[in-house]
């Protein structure tokens, strides 16, 4: 019952993070401004399969096994090396004079991978507190936030090559 | 003192809900005086033009943000566990935070103050008189941030009650039977979670440019002011529902109890509620018919923004049917719902003009809108909130009201309110602008301001006398019973107030008035009316 009852929280707290990111999406798409030099979206590719794999683990860890924990601990290492992997590239970019003052697609672009990175950031904290009853709630929100880079990304490169 | 600060209990919370709002709202209405005062003849010089403009955001936020919502919200978290049978709210600690975030936010908004420097772009802060260019200091900063808390606070509710609605039903209570007052709170709860992620958008957008010099409103560097709008008001038009169907809801709740009725048609009054949440998605560029947006494209909004008169008008004849023939009792809180229905439907009939595009063209940002939404409201919310206080009151605190005060209130608060708003319609209509500090001395402006500054003092008098009586029933009021208005649905089966635990044995339902049922096991609804009644 209880986990019927925050399942049901997390998918509806999901619901309303999906109309957030839609509308930061459509800006996006609405200035559909020329990328930048360098933005590494093969590298991008790379890190983005790593966190596509981390819901496996999330789903393996969500089955409540005797190895959860060892699942949860694969997911947070993928998920850090994801965070970590898109981090250091944005960091070296505004080194390079990227900056989300520089122009539209860097405002929207970095805006959302920002607030995106913000959401996996908090999700890794959640993962390395929770107790075992709020694993599925937590994969939940694991699975969202996994899935919404790829569309992310896919629109973001759609973007810079169309 | 710290049974309060740690509460969890739904009731708790609810009362705290209340509680901030009454704070918040006795700031909200001084900032509305001292604008009436300085409206009060023309040339009048008594705060500057910066002051006014600080004080007017000010009021607009804190009645909207810090006052209707919280208080509708605590109505919802109060009655609607004890409504649908429950002991408590799905999860209580998710509503001991959404409280705490939103009373901070209120906190924080109002230490604006403190740094001289109080948002002022009105309250919804149009891009690009928001951008850092045009106020620079840190007042727009609190209002964002203020605003972000209060908006994660609104959802945290809204999941909240709709996970309790979902799960927590007594045994029996299917969603044909819920009473209206939850069904409108789950239909509000659920375009709370559509619309407010838009304002955190819009927030995130705007402080990303306020901070990090990010150009989405930029016009000058490529951005789009009018992206602003457009996101503000895919939240704010929903937002209007989201403060009055609570309210419709507390109306659907008294109208039928004092009028000793059934509600007339409660199908339809359930699926009008949901044909205005999704039609009040699709309304929002009726905010916007003064920017040049193409003839095609405002006569899509201005239909649908019309269309909306037709779910809000079969709410109205439900309330209405409900009392025709009815055995009606005049109680205060009866008073206050037959006075929503005329200055609802005033407020209603100004928005219908508003939704022909030549007609706002006219008028917008005069009086008229100023008039139109405190109709709606004001005549609308506020009327409804006070029904509803009045209503549930003995059931918060187990006193009564004095009915004799009560009626003291209700008067000067229908008078006061009237002639506060009324003739702010001709203002609009003889062309006076709204957010100026003051004016000329043209015909009529000065006489009709005059009246409008007065009834603005009627109008606090009567909200004094409402507080006295609440004071008073606190202090020397004479002890409820736990069903004093001999009503139907289920936080009556609880003692007055609930204790901690709401219902000692589960509640069985088997209708729409489950407590109709126990007082009258001779002809119970389930047995006359069917499995629907």
């Amino acid at each position: 019952m209880n986990d019927r009852r925050n399942q049901l929280g997390m998918a509806l707290f999901l619901i309303a993070e999906a109309v957030f990111f839609l509308l930061l999406i459509l800006a996006f798409i609405y200035f559909r401004g020329p990328a930048p030099q360098g933005l590494g979206l093969p590298i991008s590719f790379l890190y983005t399969g790593l966190l596509l794999a981390s819901t496996f683990s999330m789903w393996r860890a969500a089955a409540r096994g005797a190895a959860w924990k060892l699942w949860v601990a694969i997911t947070i290492g993928l998920g850090a090396v994801f965070l970590l992997g898109q981090g250091s590239g944005y960091v070296r970019l505004f080194l390079d004079g990227v900056a989300i003052r520089q122009s539209l697609f860097d405002t929207t672009f970095f805006t959302l991978a920002g607030v995106h990175a913000l959401h996996v950031l908090v999700g890794l904290i959640a993962l390395a507190i929770i107790p075992i009853t709020a694993i599925r709630t937590m994969a939940l929100y694991w699975y969202f936030f996994a899935c919404l880079w790829l569309v992310i990304v896919l629109v973001a490169y759609a973007g810079s090559v169309v | 003192m710290n049974s309060w600060l740690c509460a969890i209990d739904h009731k708790r919370i609810g009362i705290l809900y209340m509680l901030s709002a009454l704070l918040f709202m006795l700031a909200g209405g001084l900032e509305a005086m001292v604008m009436r005062v300085q409206l009060a003849a023309p040339n009048l010089k008594l705060i500057g033009p910066e002051t006014y403009d600080q004080i007017f955001t000010m009021h607009g936020t804190t009645m909207i943000f810090l006052v209707a919502m919280p208080v509708l919200t605590g109505f919802g978290v109060y009655l609607t566990p004890l409504m649908i049978g429950a002991n408590e709210m799905a999860l209580p600690r998710l509503g001991a935070i959404s409280f705490w975030l939103q009373f901070f936010g209120g906190v924080l908004l109002y230490f604006s103050f403190a740094t001289g420097n109080a948002p002022a772009a009105g309250w919804f802060s149009y891009a690009p008189l928001s951008e850092k260019a045009f106020s620079p200091g840190p007042g727009l900063d609190y209002w964002a941030l203020a605003l972000l808390m209060i908006a994660g606070s609104s959802i945290g509710s809204a999941i909240n009650l709709i996970v309790t609605i979902a799960t927590e039903r007594a045994p029996g209570m299917t969603m044909r039977l819920v009473p209206m007052f939850a069904w409108m709170t789950l239909v509000t709860s659920i375009m709370i979670v559509f619309a407010l992620p838009a304002l955190v958008a819009s927030l995130v957008m705007l402080l990303s440019d306020r901070l990090l010099h990010a150009r989405f409103f930029d016009a000058a560097q490529g951005g789009a002011p009018l992206l602003w709008q457009h996101y503000f008001w895919i939240f704010g038009h929903p937002e209007v529902y989201i403060l009055v169907l609570p309210a419709f809801g507390m109306i659907s709740e008294i109208i039928p109890v004092f009028s000793r009725k059934p509600i007339f048609g409660y199908p339809f009054v359930a699926t009008s509620t949901v044909a205005i949440a999704f039609l009040s998605y699709g309304v929002w560029v009726h905010h916007m018919f003064a920017v040049a947006l193409g003839r095609n494209f405002l006569a899509v909004f201005a239909a649908a923004s019309m269309l909306i008169a037709v779910p809000t008008g079969m709410k109205i004849f439900s309330w209405i049917a409900t009392m025709w023939g009815g055995s009606i009792r005049f109680t205060t809180a009866m008073l206050f719902a037959i006075a929503f229905l005329l200055e609802f439907t005033v407020g209603g009939l100004s928005g219908v003009a508003f939704a022909t595009v030549p007609v706002d063209w006219q008028v917008t940002d005069t009086y008229f809108v100023v008039a139109h939404i405190h109709y709606v409201l004001v005549g609308g919310t506020v009327f409804a909130l006070l029904a509803g206080v009045h209503y549930w009151f003995p059931k918060f605190s187990g006193h009564l009201l004095d009915e004799k005060l009560g009626r003291w209130s209700f008067w000067l608060i229908v008078l006061g309110f009237n002639t506060t708003f009324f003739v702010q319609h001709f203002l609009g209509l003889l062309g006076m602008r709204r957010r100026v500090y003051t004016y000329p001395d043209i015909p009529w402006f000065g006489a009709l301001n005059l009246i409008s500054t007065i009834g603005a003092g009627i109008l606090v008098f009567g909200i004094f006398i409402f507080l006295c009586n609440i004071g008073m029933s606190l202090l020397f009021g004479a002890k409820a019973e736990e069903d004093p208005w001999n009503a139907w649905t289920l936080e009556w089966a609880a003692t007055s107030p609930p204790a901690l635990k709401n219902f000692a044995q589960p509640p069985e339902v088997r209708s729409r008035r489950p407590l109709w049922d126990r007082k009258h096991p001779e002809a119970p609804d389930w047995l006359a009316l069917g499995r629907d009644a």
